[in-house]
């Protein structure tokens, strides 16, 4: 990708404004632009002309439209345009700046940013930086940086480390950060903001242009990019129309309860293979791919090598290999996760199925739009519901796409752990005075209302470790010389730098084979769980494990058979707003006999028999359903506001029913209600009537349901890692580093009761209550069950709704019981292989 | 109190996380782990103070419930070299002034011998592994032992135990196995480690202020 050829004396100063900006070489740049588009048989659409004027006239701003149609280009040609016009053909500085949310994207994006340079006949050089860039071209690119670089938010953090960064970063005229729409709604979207308001605080003339699939809150989107500064939201070529179905089996009798895989539906999937010449299976985890690649593979033995798996856990080279498979039309089909969600066009897939539930209008169309790019084509999506309600689901969700509802990306404010992580990155890099960092800081929206307590504490924290009174003269991070910031430990610096960022993942392990080839890599936890000769499936293959060596899992091909599938942690995310509300209505009208979708006739029977054991809920209604089985006392309560609502829910409910006498719950839950499990009846009737649903005292209560249900001490696992309190180590490294190693559930524990008013606990709370329980529609969904008619019925057993719930088997727990009493009544979980006692076991056990 | 015998001995379980033996009048504390949080402050993780005060609080209640005249400390008594800050060292030493006629044992395991013994004025008699003591061995690591029965520690053991409706709780324990007998870890600022026990074991478990006999 090394383009150089000769080099001229590039100005490449901070405050460079565009000189061409309008002029007649403006001109003359946006008709070598047009002539190149010509030349390769393109014509230029209007919003790309729109961005390049805007660009070359000084202006920033944010681009909108569905994937693959020119966004890409739209921007950078700007930029490239204006070197031309400036006759710029070669430049030693960074001038363009292109920030991606996923490795896997940024060489496609390298490759076309260097195939528009070389048609506008710019000698500039392009180049990458991420974290999969080999040591000998971070080697080169540390003596200089290419013309246009490629990178992520985590590796600019990293440059901004370094301390020639200011020297290295501030001839940077553009940056350009695409799919802006997957970096707001989180923290990595605050570490841009805080970097984009570094880059412009060294060029204030800086350029910014955002990338986004479309949004419900698209000028909120802008205001954070540009730091409140005006700018233009750009939309795209309009999106082209989409077809939502879903496959509906022939027999409904075989459409399942519960269940998440959707495998009942494996006939009805490869007949829309078959039909298609090429597909995309979306599925919603790691794990259900690998399954129905299996499931795909064993149906079709003749398909072998026309069906490919594509996920974040599989080797990069596997993945280029199925990428490049889709766009030359080799693939037949390809089973992907959220991996295949952005990125260039694949512009042989005909068809998208998408397994499981789609949870967002949002996310439904933007893999819709990932097929159909041929002329004339229409981008459609099938859904592959697993179970009955999502059925209904597929329905509501065309419904909400039909009527234009749109999700919201909210992004987050403040986070005060990337914040001091910040602090050491800049002290770490050239250093900062103090009242000019908090300054540049607070020019980002993300922190403009940090408070000086805030500021200071986070101050506090990197160079002293805690207030000013409870300073430890053993701790240092950050040091003062001279009224300048800085981080003077190289240890301390080499540290930070492994672990800037603000993507938590767990340990993972590397899977071999015995010959040295990389299959990609899985959660430690689970190659724990796994004895040499166990079989698993991974990168669609089965594997025997044949040992554990340097965080490597050495395996060989396995016997198909019992093979345990990788279940990898993370996020699942919840229905959004749009689709449940869409949800609630649809059944209303399905009750009124108002809607005949096919979706809604496949689940007809199963609706029936809801109806009769119990009740369909009305749009207004909350139905909550009590049973007894052997495993205790059930309560089903029926919202239909979402997962992560539901979380809240429940362990409020849970949390005031322990209130009224001392018990413990296990709760579960899903997109459509939760279930509470006890020990003991509780008679429901007179408890809503003395304020059980009430949205009185909402946020104290649900603080103190969430400690008691120890939800913050997860949510404190990512903060403790931002923040720097948690070190995951890597291999190979000093004693040392070995020593500062705990997790994150032993400093919460230590945190909570030596240091209980540190901040970062309160900001444990409130990411919980904003991020996983969605506070504000958990109170406005209070606020209409407080009014809503609650229909309370006791069944003999579970219900169709109820049955999902009782069978989910991640669930958590509260309890207002003493510990030893609890510990009395529970048995001792152990190995039952373990269970014969051997000649002196204990000998065995420890040599 | 609860009880348990080991190698025909009687053996009182203490919540705080150690083991009276008062045939031998000695108290067995695993793990202690001291100037853990300092190590990790000099290395540039802000820890809490308090876990210093803590551990030697405990300890004391300890000698005060037991009356013992002997602390054996059963391996990674202090934490690291960079552990030995200067009010983490006064804390204890403070408390060793106040105890001066306690006789104080350590077992050396894997953190001393990088984090060296004890300073030579807190007058502890420091032994290697596979020291015995009446019908004990003494190590850090468990290991089993020709002709004793080897109180251990270093694993940090924890069970998980559930109950119907999924719930379960995991918590420190104390295992008794056929031969090896292994302590919690008495830190306040350390983790746990599950363990799978075998038929036969006999394990307790620390339940807040109580030790609760689990098998």
């Amino acid at each position: 990708m090394e383009t150089v050829q000769s080099y001229r004396e590039d100005p490449g100063a901070p405050s460079r404004t565009p000189a061409a900006a309008g002029g007649p070489a403006a001109g003359e740049a946006l008709r070598a632009a047009e002539s190149w588009f010509a030349s390769r048989g393109w014509q230029a659409f209007d919003f790309q002309r729109q961005v390049w004027e805007a660009y070359l006239a000084g202006r920033s701003g944010l681009v909108h439209s569905a994937t693959g149609t020119g966004k890409t280009l739209a921007a950078f040609l700007g930029p490239v345009a204006e070197a031309v016009a400036e006759d710029c053909r070669a430049t030693a500085h960074l001038r363009v700046l292109w920030i991606t949310p996923m490795r896997a994207l940024a060489g496609d994006t390298a490759h076309s940013l260097a195939a528009a340079v070389a048609g506008l006949g710019l000698g500039w050089t392009v180049g990458l930086r991420t974290g999969d860039t080999p040591p000998a071209e971070r080697a080169k690119q540390s003596r200089r940086l290419p013309s246009a670089l490629v990178t992520t938010p985590e590796s600019l953090s990293l440059l901004l480390s370094q301390a020639d960064a200011r020297e290295r970063l501030a001839s940077v005229r553009a940056v350009i950060v695409d799919e802006w729409h997957e970096l707001l709604g989180n923290k990595r979207g605050v570490q841009v903001e805080l970097a984009l308001a570094r880059l412009r605080h060294w060029n204030p003339a800086l350029r910014t242009w955002g990338l986004s699939a479309t949004l419900g809150n698209l000028d909120e989107a802008l205001d954070r990019l540009l730091a409140g500064a005006a700018g233009l939201v750009v939309r795209g070529v309009a999106d082209k129309p989409v077809v939502i179905d879903t496959l509906i089996p022939a027999d409904a009798g075989r459409v399942p309860w519960a269940g998440h895989l959707g495998l009942a539906m494996l006939p009805e999937v490869l007949q829309a293979l078959e039909g298609s010449r090429s597909t995309l299976v979306f599925t919603n985890t790691r794990s259900q791919a690998e399954i129905w690649y299996q499931a795909l593979i064993e149906a079709r033995p003749d398909w072998a090598g026309l069906v490919a798996l594509h996920h974040g856990s599989l080797d990069a080279d596997a993945r280029r290999w199925v990428e490049q498979g889709l766009k030359e039309g080799r693939l037949k089909a390809v089973v992907a996760t959220s991996s295949l969600d952005l990125g260039v066009d694949f512009s042989p897939v005909e068809r998208v199925l998408q397994v499981g539930s789609p949870k967002g209008v949002a996310r439904l169309l933007q893999r819709a739009g990932r097929s159909g790019h041929s002329p004339g084509e229409t981008s459609r999506v099938s859904c592959v519901p697993s179970h009955a309600l999502e059925f209904v689901e597929a329905a509501a969700a065309r419904r909400a796409a039909q009527a234009g509802r749109m999700e919201s990306r909210r992004p987050v404010e403040k986070p005060l752990d990337l914040l001091a992580q910040h602090l050491v990155t800049i002290a770490a890099g050239e250093g900062f005075v103090e009242a000019e960092l908090k300054a540049e800081v607070m020019s980002t929206r993300a922190f403009r209302d940090l408070t000086d307590a805030e500021w200071r504490w986070a101050m506090d924290f990197v160079s002293r470790g805690g207030e000013a009174l409870k300073a430890y003269p053993e701790y240092r991070r950050v040091e003062e010389v001279d009224g300048w910031h800085v981080v003077r430990d190289a240890a301390i610096a080499r540290r930070h730098r492994m672990s800037v960022g603000t993507i938590v993942s767990d340990a993972s392990m590397d899977v071999r084979y015995l010959n040295g080839r990389r299959l990609g890599h899985v959660e430690e936890s689970f190659i724990a769980w796994l004895s040499p000769g166990d079989a698993f499936v991974f990168a669609g293959h089965v594997l025997e494990l044949i040992r554990v060596e340097n965080m490597t899992a050495l395996v060989k091909p396995g016997r198909p058979g019992a093979a345990t599938v990788p279940r990898w942690q993370g996020g699942r995310s919840p229905l959004s707003s749009e689709v449940s509300d869409s949800v609630r209505e649809l059944l209303e009208a399905h009750i009124a006999g108002r809607a005949d979708e096919p979706e809604m006739r496949a689940v007809a029977r199963l609706l029936a028999l809801q109806r009769s054991w119990s009740r369909v809920p009305r749009r207004n209604e909350l139905l909550v359903e009590q049973c007894e089985t052997r495993e205790g006392h059930h309560l089903f309560f029926y919202p239909f506001e979402g997962r992560h609502v539901h979380v809240g829910l429940s362990a409020l409910l849970a949390w005031r029913l322990s209130r009224t006498r001392a018990s413990s719950f296990s709760m579960a839950f899903n997109d459509y209600g939760f279930e509470l499990l006890s020990r003991e009846r509780f008679e429901l009737g007179p408890l809503i009537r003395a304020g059980l649903l009430s949205p009185d005292n909402l946020l104290a209560d649900v603080l103190a349901s969430l400690n008691a249900a120890e939800l913050s001490k997860r949510q404190f696992r990512e903060i403790a890692r931002v923040a720097g309190l948690v070190f995951q180590g890597y291999p190979g490294q000093p004693k040392t580093a070995k020593q500062v190693q705990a997790t994150s559930g032993l400093i919460y524990e230590v945190f909570a009761r030596w240091d209980g008013g540190n901040p970062l606990l309160a900001q444990a709370e409130r990411e919980v209550l904003e991020r996983e329980l969605e506070f504000s529609r958990l109170a406005r969904a209070m606020g209409r069950l407080a009014t809503s008619p609650v229909v309370l019925r006791g069944t003999h057993k579970p219900t169709p709704f109820a049955f999902p719930l009782m069978v989910a088997r991640l669930r958590e727990k509260l309890t207002s019981e003493k510990l030893a009493d609890r510990v009395r009544r529970m048995q001792l979980e152990f190995d039952r292989a373990s269970e014969e006692p051997g000649e002196d076991a204990q000998a065995e056990l420890f040599r | 109190m609860t009880e348990c015998v080991v190698a025909s001995e009687r053996l009182v379980l203490l919540p705080q996380r150690a083991a009276w033996w008062p045939a031998g009048n000695t108290l067995f504390v695993a793990d202690f782990h001291l100037g853990k949080a300092a190590s990790f402050r000099r290395l540039g993780v802000p820890v809490p103070s308090g876990t210093t005060t803590d551990n030697v609080d405990r300890l004391e209640r300890c000698l005060a419930a037991t009356g013992a005249g002997r602390v054996v400390f059963l391996g990674d008594f202090l934490h690291s070299a960079e552990g030995r800050a200067e009010r983490t060292l006064a804390t204890f030493g403070e408390w060793r002034a106040s105890r001066a006629a306690l006789d104080l044992v350590l077992v050396r395991g894997n953190h001393d011998d990088r984090a060296g013994d004890p300073p030579a004025t807190w007058n502890f008699a420091c032994v290697d592994p596979g020291s015995v003591l009446g019908p004990f061995a003494l190590v850090h690591e468990p290991a089993t032992v020709r002709g004793r029965y080897a109180l251990a520690g270093h694993v940090h053991p924890a069970v998980r135990l559930s109950e119907r409706g999924g719930q379960s709780v995991r918590l420190p324990c104390f295992w008794f196995g056929s031969r090896v007998g292994v302590l919690p870890s008495f830190g306040a600022f350390t983790g746990s480690a599950a363990v799978r026990p075998r038929a036969g074991d006999q394990v307790f478990v620390v339940a807040d202020d109580e030790v609760i006999r689990v098998r």
